[in-house]
């Protein structure tokens, strides 16, 4: 039985959309599987030199033990945006005559198979290889070796339940809510008590069967779970969501572009993928730290320009370059509507500019980095939405892969509207401000580039009717091939 | 009101469609039917300008379909589920339409009221997305879509499909009304010969994308389907 499984998730995984696009792109998820694998068997490598050597008293392993749980929280966190229960493909097989436990045990089999898994896996393994060649006690290494991925594979379990069961989510996120701050108002630092758990999982090698226990015990719910709701209503069903109804009649006030607008609302806040989307270019706004805080780039002032373009542009980069993708499910109906091309990209360039304000707004707390850099989030901003909304509509004429709104992405499935002539168009989007901001810097000073980076946004607001004219003139001439591609099944 | 003209589609040089001479008049019920691939769901593509067509062309009150947006504001269609607003309820999508048709909210409520009885009460007021609804629900909320904002020219791929018996009755009358009262041109596609006999005041036959009959519906029409079917 176990050999049909095995033929038909290799059928799925050749015959997948993301494994028949073109070559680019297949050497592209290779080589980023290969950095990803490469980065974490080289950190898990070097992990014990370095905290050697940042920290010379204490033993590494315990450096390792004491902070592990952050890395777990951080694993549950990706996987819970991230990784999906493919209980979804069980519908076919329902009505097969194979045991059903047969398939349970074979679902949650796969999942060990998971990306995520391996992350953990390359991580621990050389480090305790490293750990093994220091001399330290191979009984002892070996298990807690052992301890770390049931450890592992408990999350990836446990995460299907918090997928499952918002009561699990919301139990589990206000105890890491509870705990991040108990440490940061130095009430009560949970990461000790903690730690000695993991140590003693260490010291004392017998303990590695806890884990080992807790994760066949969330092996055992998840199969309870699965096994209880094998009906078509049950656990694969699709979750019905009540409606979240909200009065956008506000909007009314931007006149023939209100209905698009309230309609994109309503799309982002409903669907499962532009949420991630949205909460993606949320995080972007904290880009700036990385840059800001760091000397080096002090004198580098056009990576300040890179990064000022990122703090106001997350939504515009990333909703924008799938702009109509978005609408990709029922774009037909939109294109056979009583709906004038340019309406329908006004529409979307005033949805971009709307959330480059808001982003701008929002990063006013910048200011503490003094004016010079507020300066340049302001003049990034003004580039945003004078050139790059345009620079992005225009990427987005090019584009033609179809979204599924309320899927969430997957990690290395996630070439949902990803293309290289994507990678291309946004080559401008970065290196062009640098420029504009850097030619002037070096000939005159730091304030020219400033300007010169605004007034370009200024100038591209100046020339909107000229930019939308053209751009609606390349979705005109696109508009079959765009029907054809989004029509068809994914 | 429409006019059909030389219109040929192929793909890879294999021809799906070849039509070279159809007039619709203004207020006509045209029926088509046919097998699958027999070329319905392409001519209505090429009617809403959704594929661009090999040769020849279509204009619909004298607007060239393929070359101007103009022919959109008196037409409306409901093709499959692609029409639909997944993440919308049905009022919102349908207040939606009538915002795109220069309608306000009370202008569609009041066409929605008509639809009553046809909804089934299963539609409005559910607090369910339309992507949540049953196939046959989506049908109807689609089908009610399409006649929002007064269009000249009403175009409906299969919409008995997947409709009860019930809605089904309603439907036909609501189509008969719609030509017979207001004038309005409505094309509907379907591979159920007795519903487009009720229906349709005339009725083409493709078949491998060619016009292989022109009926103006009568009583014998049905037999005469039923007998070009059977062999």
């Amino acid at each position: 039985m176990i050999k049909h499984f095995l033929n038909l998730e290799w059928k799925q995984f050749k015959r997948a959309s993301y494994f028949q696009k073109g070559l680019a792109i297949k050497i592209l998820l290779f080589l980023a599987v290969l950095y990803f694998g490469g980065i974490a068997i080289f950190i898990g490598g070097i992990m014990f030199f370095g905290l050697e050597k940042a920290f010379p008293d204490v033993d590494p392993i315990v450096m390792v033990n004491n902070y592990l749980i952050y890395w777990i929280l951080f694993e549950l966190m990706i996987r819970y945006f991230m990784q999906q229960l493919p209980v979804m493909n069980i519908k076919p097989l329902m009505i097969i005559p194979v045991k059903r436990n047969t398939i349970i045990h074979y679902l949650l089999g796969k999942t060990i198979l998971s990306f995520f898994n391996f992350i953990s896996l390359f991580l621990f393994l050389p480090f305790s290889i490293v750990l093994l060649f220091q001399g330290y006690p191979v009984i002892k290494v070996v298990l807690w070796f052992i301890a770390i991925m049931c450890i592992n594979l408990s999350i990836n379990f446990l995460n299907f339940l918090i997928n499952k069961s918002n009561t699990v989510f919301y139990g589990i996120a206000s105890v890491v809510i509870v705990v991040i701050s108990l440490r940061y108002f130095n009430i009560f630092d949970v990461t000790e008590p903690i730690g000695k758990l993991f140590n003693g999982l260490y010291n004392q090698p017998f303990f590695a069967l806890i884990p080992l226990l807790l994760m066949l015990g969330l092996y055992k719910v998840n199969f309870d779970f699965i096994r209880k709701g094998f009906y078509l209503d049950g656990a694969i069903s699709k979750k019905v969501k009540e409606v979240e109804a909200t009065d956008l009649s506000w909007m009314d006030r931007f006149g023939s572009m209100a209905p698009f607008l309230k309609n994109d609302v309503k799309m982002i806040w409903r669907n499962a993928r532009p949420k991630q989307v949205l909460m993606m270019s949320f995080l972007f706004l904290f880009y700036g730290l990385i840059f800001y805080t760091q000397d080096i780039y002090r004198d580098m002032p056009a990576f300040l320009a890179f990064a000022s373009i990122f703090v106001t542009g997350g939504f515009l980069l990333s909703f924008g370059q799938l702009v109509p993708s978005w609408d990709s499910e029922y774009y037909k109906m939109l294109m056979s509507q009583n709906i004038p091309y340019r309406q329908y990209l006004e529409s979307k360039w005033y949805l971009m500019v709307v959330a480059v304000a808001v982003s701008f707004v929002l990063s006013t707390p910048y200011i503490y980095f003094g004016w010079e850099i507020f300066g340049m989030i302001a003049a990034g901003a003004l580039f945003n939405i004078g050139l790059n909304t345009f620079i992005t509509l225009f990427g987005g004429a090019l584009n033609r892969v179809p979204i599924e709104l309320n899927t969430k992405a997957k990690a290395f499935s996630n070439t949902n509207g990803f293309n290289p002539t994507q990678l291309l168009i946004a080559l401008p989007k970065m290196v062009l401000p640098m420029l504009l901001f850097y030619i002037p810097y070096k000939l005159i000073n730091f304030n020219a580039g400033l300007i010169a980076l605004a007034l370009s946004g200024v100038i591209g607001l100046v020339f909107k009717n000229f930019f939308l004219n053209k751009i609606e003139g390349i979705y005109q001439k696109g508009k079959y091939k765009t029907i054809a591609a989004f029509s068809e099944k994914k | 009101m429409i006019t059909v003209s030389n219109l040929s589609k192929s793909y890879n040089g294999v021809q799906v469609l070849n039509l070279e001479n159809l007039d619709i008049p203004k207020g006509q019920s045209f029926g088509l039917v046919g097998n699958n691939g027999a070329g319905k769901t392409t001519f209505f593509s090429l009617l809403l300008d959704l594929i661009q067509p090999t040769t020849g062309y279509i204009k619909n009150k004298n607007v060239l379909v393929h070359e101007s947006e103009d022919w959109k504001p008196f037409t409306s269609s409901f093709i499959d589920e692609s029409f639909l607003i997944g993440y919308l309820t049905a009022e919102e999508y349908f207040y939606f339409i009538g915002e795109l048709r220069g309608e306000n909210k009370s202008d569609v409520d009041s066409l929605l009221a008509q639809f009553e009885d046809f909804f089934h009460d299963e539609i409005l007021g559910k607090k369910k997305y339309l992507r949540d609804l049953s196939k046959g629900n989506q049908k109807k909320a689609g089908i009610v879509a399409a006649l929002i904002g007064n269009p000249e020219v009403i175009i409906l791929d299969e919409p008995f499909a997947n409709l009860d018996p019930t809605t089904q009755i309603r439907l036909k009358q609501i189509i008969k009304h719609l030509a017979e009262k207001q004038g309005v041109t409505v094309l509907v596609s379907s591979h159920d010969l007795m519903h487009v006999t009720d229906v349709c005041e005339r009725i083409v036959v493709l078949e491998k994308g060619e016009m292989v009959k022109d009926l103006a519906t009568s009583e014998a029409t049905l037999k005469e389907l039923e007998a070009h079917f059977s062999n």
